[in-house]
């Protein structure tokens, strides 16, 4: 098992995380074999009991089972930290419910919108980059950082939609709300990436305009290019240049301690447990030792 | 309204493709965007492929008969779906109970107390069936022709209890019932 203790033992290589959301336990033995934390997705374990949402006991038995091998960290999808009106309590209950059973390291949810005036969008609608938002995200950012005692983290998310009216730049965004919270950033190379593809975002531009040291975990994933868009799918390993510019931020990014790689569950049939075994080996070789040449 | 509101509001509406044409110039330029439309898509998608894994059987019946897709944009649009997969789920087979197709709607009821059952809520329902209910479950699964309607006879599927559940089909005459 590779070292959760050195991962953490101040700046050196960042440590190896990726996604699982139970039910494989053949896989899970396999995982932590090669990786330092697991990120568990609340969203992707929900069951519910007599009419309440609660996180699949079964689950969270699994990830007891393994806790003392591996870190565990939460990363949120429904949390909707920028819906206008209110975030989703319910996805908090299931976070209180994470953080009573297991030690997290940190959380962290997406940038974004899912639910406007209680109804789901049924996908994520990155924010406008207002000072208006910025004012409302911050405010629950803070919240959070009140209510769990671990760092919280905020990761952009793609845009799909043309740009709304703006009052900051992409990177000047994210640099407001961690400058104005402390909170931490996930950086998602392969977002940028589909960012660049689908928005003319100029990643070099943004790299060099973002705070790279709230940076605090990477993400990387491969995705599809469908109908003219590159999209966020989650379906696939990471693809070369997305290795490649996750290297580059590797190296920029002092206070990194993490590189996750996500896939969908439903995507391992696809790919096969030696695909993201495979995967995670090829990650730890090329893109975390990066972090000692900068 | 502030100008957030405004834009997620817009955004939804457009999404579900109701409501009427937005006067806020950003929300006029996504409107016809193909932006939009692959937003639409990826929304329809995840409430799609959602909606499968939980509800195999109802979703294969539907695909075989043509309509899977379609219903799911439909109940998507007319509804506010629930973010997790098992509300999202009962719902979507509850909209099914007025179903013209009388197969469809005692697939979906089956499934819908499976469901509840899995999730610890009461199940007690009864089933009518125009057909054998064993039967047309098997040809679900295996992809074998439907088994044909029985016009002169009809099948009450009875379940019952808290855990376990007890099933008690009976089969009983049209002429029975006025």
């Amino acid at each position: 098992m590779p070292g959760f203790e050195a991962a953490f033992g101040g700046r050196h290589m960042p440590a190896l995380a990726t996604t699982y959301e139970g039910g494989d336990p053949a896989l899970l033995e396999r995982l932590v074999e090669l990786v330092d934390l697991l990120e568990i997705a609340p969203d992707t374990i929900v069951g519910s009991e007599r009419g309440q949402y609660i996180l699949r006991p079964e689950v969270l038995d699994e990830y007891a089972g393994v806790s003392s091998r591996v870190g565990l960290i939460a990363h949120g999808i429904g949390l909707s930290i920028g819906s206008f009106d209110q975030w989703n309590h319910d996805y908090l209950r299931l976070l209180d419910e994470l953080f009573a059973r297991f030690d997290l390291l940190w959380h962290s949810e997406h940038l974004a919108c899912t639910v406007v005036a209680g109804e789901s969008l049924g996908t994520m609608l990155s924010m406008p980059r207002t000072q208006e938002a910025l004012d409302l995200v911050s405010r629950r950012v803070e919240l959070l950082q009140k209510l769990y005692p671990v760092p919280f983290l905020l990761e952009h998310v793609i845009q799909i939609l043309p740009d709304a009216p703006a009052e900051f730049t992409p990177a000047g965004f994210l640099n407001a709300i961690a400058s104005r919270t402390g909170c931490g950033l996930v950086l998602d190379v392969y977002n940028l990436e589909c960012d660049s593809h689908n928005q003319g975002l100029n990643i070099h531009a943004f790299l060099d305009e973002l705070n790279l040291a709230a940076v605090v975990e990477m993400h990387l994933a491969g995705g599809v290019q469908y109908e003219g868009f590159q999209l966020d799918i989650h379906s696939s390993i990471t693809h070369e240049s997305t290795v490649t510019l996750a290297c580059e931020i590797v190296r920029r990014a002092p206070n990194l301690r993490a590189v996750t790689f996500e896939y969908l569950k439903e995507a391992v049939g696809l790919l096969g447990h030696d695909a993201i075994c495979g995967e995670l080996q090829r990650l730890r070789q090329t893109v975390l030792p990066q972090a000692v040449l900068q | 309204m502030t100008q957030l509101e405004l834009q997620q509001r817009g955004v939804l509406n457009l999404l579900k493709s109701r409501g009427t044409p937005p006067r806020d110039p950003w929300l006029r330029l996504v409107e016809g965007s193909r932006e939009l439309a692959m937003l639409r898509k990826i929304a329809i998608w995840w409430r799609t492929f959602q909606i499968e894994a939980q509800c195999r059987q109802t979703s294969r019946l539907l695909k075989r008969l043509g309509s899977f897709e379609a219903l799911v944009t439909d109940y998507f649009n007319r509804n506010a779906t629930s973010p997790f997969i098992e509300e999202l789920s009962r719902s979507f087979l509850r909209s099914l109970e007025q179903h013209y197709d009388p197969v469809v709607r005692a697939v979906s009821q089956l499934e819908y107390a499976a469901l509840n059952a899995q999730a610890g809520l009461p199940v007690a329902c009864e089933i009518l069936w125009d057909r054998h209910p064993d039967l047309v479950c098997r040809a679900i699964e295996s992809g074998a022709e439907l088994p044909p309607a029985e016009p002169d006879c009809f099948y009450r599927l009875r379940i019952s209890g808290s855990q376990p559940f007890t099933l008690t089909c009976t089969r009983e005459s049209t002429l029975e019932v006025s």
